[in-house]
């Protein structure tokens, strides 16, 4: 780093960066209108699930609308039955699945943080990677990309991690957080990127039971 | 360059509206110079950043607790310049990287012009991603790391977009220098 500073910065460089270094006083007006426009946001803005719901709900559907509909169903489907085919499937790398029954016994159940919406279902995420990880968790949009909220468990001694959460019916976005440290996207779900933070992140598409 | 308590960040995540109140006052100003250096108006930049903070409150549930906040406000500051810039490029030609602007050569005539004011108008003339990355690191004081993992560019690469960066500055600014100082 130190290196870098010599070689690239000289005196002229120094002046140039100085000169552009200036910074403007606090603007209490710019805050309030930035805060203007968060505060409106909470109020009228819906989230995307809201507004795949009530696309959803939409009582009229286009062509192009009833094509995109076809192909949800379609990727949900594969996804669906990829998972139940894949959690006896020893080769398999990890599975996302909704289970029909409450999971039980090895299988821990955790309550994600939408758990309390009656609308939220259990999936049940299984990841047969990392297997020298000593901890691996499930962070997504719906436990608010909280490292602590779904840790996976191993079903036995050199099983998959998995873990069940709850989620509303529509489409999220989720990674693997193994050892805390490292981020990564499932290898069996699509694939998508986190555009605020970068990485790959994974899809997980939910439909109601 | 300092950065922000990390526990205000969790406490804004959180939904606490004073946190995130003490962000925008500790952040604007340098998100505003990083705009304004990018864009070259202070109307656009102003929008920009609040584009910015926006857009910060609304994905702060994805923001990883023990993530710092710096690079990760200033990838959606660069993301919100860039799409500023694009959105003005329908408005006027691009300026490619060697040739000099019409302000530029403007500039160098009238050599009382003000340092500041004749670098802004150099800096303008690159492209702008040689700009963005010459900012990050050298008047935002970002690390390289810190800029690589905030735009995805390699650490070689972005080297070599601020060496370009200063190879022309020095070529022009010297030429100021010379005819002007």
């Amino acid at each position: 780093m130190a290196g870098d500073r010599m070689e690239e910065r000289d005196e002229l460089i120094e002046r140039a960066s100085s000169a552009l270094r200036t910074l403007s006083p606090a603007n209490p007006l710019a805050t309030a209108r930035i805060m203007a426009a968060v505060r409106a946001r909470r109020v009228q803005a819906p989230s995307r699930l809201t507004v795949v719901l009530e696309w959803m709900q939409e009582p009229t559907l286009s062509l192009a609308s009833a094509g995109l509909l076809a192909a949800a169903a379609l990727v949900i489907g594969f996804v669906t039955r990829g998972a139940i085919s894949a959690i006896n499937d020893s080769s398999a790398e990890s599975v996302v699945s909704q289970p029909s029954a409450p999971p039980s016994g090895a299988v821990p159940v955790l309550m994600a943080a939408a758990h309390n919406d009656v609308r939220a279902v259990p999936v049940q995420i299984a990841f047969f990677e990392a297997r020298d990880a000593k901890q691996v968790s499930v962070v997504g949009d719906f436990n608010s990309w909280d490292g602590s909220a779904s840790p996976m468990q191993r079903l036995g001694a050199d099983g998959p991690w998995t873990v069940t959460v709850f989620a509303k019916p529509g489409r999220h976005v989720y990674a693997l957080l193994v050892d805390g440290t490292t981020l990564v996207a499932d290898p069996r779900a699509p694939r998508t990127r986190d555009l605020d933070y970068g990485g790959d992140a994974s899809v997980l598409m939910v439909v109601s039971p | 360059m300092s950065e922000i308590d990390p526990a205000v960040a969790i406490r804004a995540k959180r939904g606490e509206e004073q946190a995130f109140i003490e962000i925008v006052e500790f952040y604007y100003p340098r998100c505003l110079r990083f705009a304004r250096n990018m864009l070259g108006s202070e109307q656009d930049a102003e929008e920009a950043v609040q584009d910015t903070f926006v857009r910060v409150h609304d994905s702060f549930p994805r923001f990883r607790e023990d993530a710092r906040f710096d690079p990760w406000l200033f990838r959606i500051l660069a993301n919100r310049c860039r799409t500023s810039l694009a959105r003005s490029r329908r408005h006027r030609s691009m300026i490619e990287y060697g040739e000099v602007p019409l302000s530029a050569a403007a500039a160098e005539e009238d050599f009382g012009a003000d340092w500041a004011e004749e670098v802004r108008v150099v800096l303008e003339s690159l492209p702008a991603e040689q700009r963005e990355a010459f900012l990050l690191r050298h008047v935002e004081d970002l690390s390289y790391e810190d800029i690589a993992a905030m735009t995805g560019v390699g650490l070689s690469a972005l080297r070599m977009r601020v060496k370009r960066a200063c190879d022309a500055l020095r070529v022009r600014l010297t030429k100021v220098e010379q005819h002007g100082r």
